[in-house]
């Protein structure tokens, strides 16, 4: 027969293994976090190895919910890769070019996703912004396929669109917004986007048109944020042409170019532009002061801006 | 006298057919007190954690496609709790009365073989809509939340709701077909199979289509029919993009079902009637 005090014993035996064992668990961890080996930062980048179609079979009716899994992964993708170069290149990142960030796997991550749930808009607004930039063909597939699912989806044409009036193809550009500005439930402007873009090709009239519904209809905050550096670039045009009519009058002036911005901070902000108080240079519009050429005779973006460049 | 003597009959026929359905319901009224003091319905808790994290969580990682997620998600987890609950409360049915040998004191009763397996699988499906229901306001209640206000897709998820209820009835039936012949390992494996064949008879049939020779071609095709297909069921994707199953499709896909399910509880009857437990 057990007695209490053996029952004692034994839990007494028990509860100590447990703590020796929970305090060695926490040991152990620690050191091999300490001397973890780097892993090849290749790794990140293998290739998926599943396509879009073998994805999809293998969901097993839960298609919808691996193509959020892919979609999160897609938009984790980029933010790492966007997180790692603000933390180690030394020039800001121009998000008109993002070839910089080598987001060779974003392109099949978004086609999965598109393939795993094709009513699924977001990918298709995030890849004819974000692959527009780097790898155009891909952009277009993934949007030819999108309109291939939802012919009625005037919003994939709207993204369509943008990707060919991107890469200075007006003509097709305005064909596609006014192909998507003829659906039923489609919004006016579409079909007179068509025309303003077939009138007027790359002004910056039809780009801020363009910037400002994209934004409008954006979701996500990655793609919101992208499209907010576009449409500032696009103020950012029309300030640098107010600052150059104001340089040119004083070089016409005085027959030399400013040495200094303090010279034309005055009528810069008659003009309305927002001037930095101690060195008297204009404020681009995400508040970084622009620069003057080393001539003076000419105005830039100062490479730390977030307005881009291209 | 005749006339007497017929509906005397009738009566006691009719009375024979009430007390049969009495005897069913009773069977399922208790496979279900079972399953609740089980503690069954705990997955519920699990599954609530599981949508107020996603609520909670997935604004932040998803772009702003919190509504589509929860929906997926919710939908998803329905299915997936579900299956979990037809694949291991379904095969442990008969086993469990067998192990325990209450099977022999129900038996003893004037109960037919047939009849105690219907109560059984009535009374898991009663357990498995308890569970959907639940869960379903629980999905409804989430996306209430997200929007900070009244949205339409917390009632139009509802007829996919019932879709994938359907395709749990399936799974529950095969599951206790399978328990009537095998052990509960063996047969939530197999259930389990019958699950993901369920959602590739798709392929099954391009497969049958690519094969050259025409008796593999009939072999695969016939396996295609014959199969459950739970395609049918699935809504899924749809029904996070705001959309409902046509009328139509959701009654031949609830007609399917049924049919389904009385062909796999009479291959269960059957085997049933046949095993000898002396």
């Amino acid at each position: 027969m057990t007695t209490p005090s053996k029952y004692g014993f034994s839990n007494l035996l028990l509860g100590t293994i447990i703590l020796l064992g929970m305090m060695s668990v926490v040991g152990l961890a620690r050191w091999m976090e300490q001397n973890r080996v780097t892993q090849d930062s290749q790794f990140g980048e293998a290739d998926l190895y599943l396509n879009a179609a073998a994805a999809r079979r293998l969901s097993l009716g839960f298609n919808g919910l691996v193509a959020d899994w892919y979609w999160m992964r897609s938009l984790q993708y980029m933010g790492r890769k966007v997180v790692h170069h603000r933390d180690t290149a030394t020039v800001p990142l121009d998000i008109g070019d993002l070839r910089v960030l080598n987001l060779r796997l974003l392109p099949s991550l978004l086609r999965i996703t598109a393939t795993l749930d094709p009513q699924f808009m977001a990918p298709y607004q995030f890849g004819a912004t974000v692959l527009t930039t780097f790898d155009t063909d891909a952009a277009l597939q993934l949007l030819h396929y999108g309109i291939e699912q939802n012919p009625n989806q005037w919003r994939l044409y709207q993204h369509l669109g943008y990707i060919y009036w991107q890469t200075k193809d007006y003509q097709k550009a305005s064909e596609i917004y006014a192909k998507g500005g003829a659906l039923p439930n489609a919004p006016r402007w579409m079909a007179e986007m068509g025309a303003r873009v077939a009138a007027e090709g790359g002004s910056r009239r039809a780009a801020r048109e363009i910037y400002q519904h994209l934004y409008d209809e954006a979701k996500d905050n990655e793609t919101k944020s992208l499209l907010a550096r576009r449409l500032m670039q696009v103020d950012s045009y029309e300030e640098r042409d107010v600052i150059t009519k104001v340089l040119d009058a004083f070089a016409k002036r005085a027959g030399r170019c400013v040495t200094s911005w303090k010279e034309v901070s005055v009528p810069l902000q008659t003009l309305g532009l927002r001037i930095d108080l101690t060195s008297g240079a204009p404020l681009d519009p995400a508040g970084t002061a622009y620069v003057l050429t080393e001539d003076g005779c000419k105005v830039d973006l100062d490479y730390r801006s977030q307005v881009p460049f291209r | 006298m005749e006339q007497t003597a017929a509906a005397f009959a009738r009566t006691e026929s009719a009375l024979d057919r009430s007390s049969v359905w009495k005897r069913v319901f009773s069977i399922a009224r208790n496979t279900f007190r079972e399953a609740v003091r089980d503690r069954v319905l705990y997955n519920l808790v699990l599954f609530a954690l599981v949508l107020i994290a996603s609520a909670i969580f997935l604004g932040e990682l998803s772009g702003g496609q919190e509504t589509k997620i929860i929906i997926d998600l919710g939908l998803s987890s329905i299915l997936l709790f579900g299956l979990f609950i037809a694949i291991f409360v379904g095969v442990g049915l008969v086993y469990k009365e067998i192990e325990r040998r209450t099977l022999y004191a129900i038996l003893s009763k004037p109960i037919g073989r047939g009849e105690f397996l219907l109560g059984k699988y009535l009374g898991l499906c009663l357990t498995l809509l308890v569970n959907v229901i639940v869960m379903g306001i629980g999905v409804s209640l989430a996306l209430v939340y997200v929007t900070r206000g009244w949205n339409p897709l917390a009632l139009s998820i509802w007829p996919t709701i019932l879709l994938l209820y359907l395709e749990l009835a399936i799974l529950t039936a095969a599951a206790l077909l399978f328990s009537t012949f095998s052990s509960p390992a063996l047969s939530a494996l197999l259930t389990f199979f019958v699950f993901v064949i369920g959602h590739f008879s798709a392929d099954l049939k391009t497969f049958a289509n690519s094969l050259g020779g025409n008796a593999a071609r009939s072999v695969f095709t016939g396996l295609y029919y014959l199969l459950p297909n739970l395609s049918h069921f699935a809504f899924i994707t749809p029904a996070a993009h705001g959309e409902v199953p046509a009328a139509s499709s959701a009654l031949v896909a609830a007609l399917y079902a049924a049919v389904y399910v009385t062909v796999l509880l009479s291959a269960a009857t059957i085997i049933f009637k046949r095993r000898n437990f002396k």
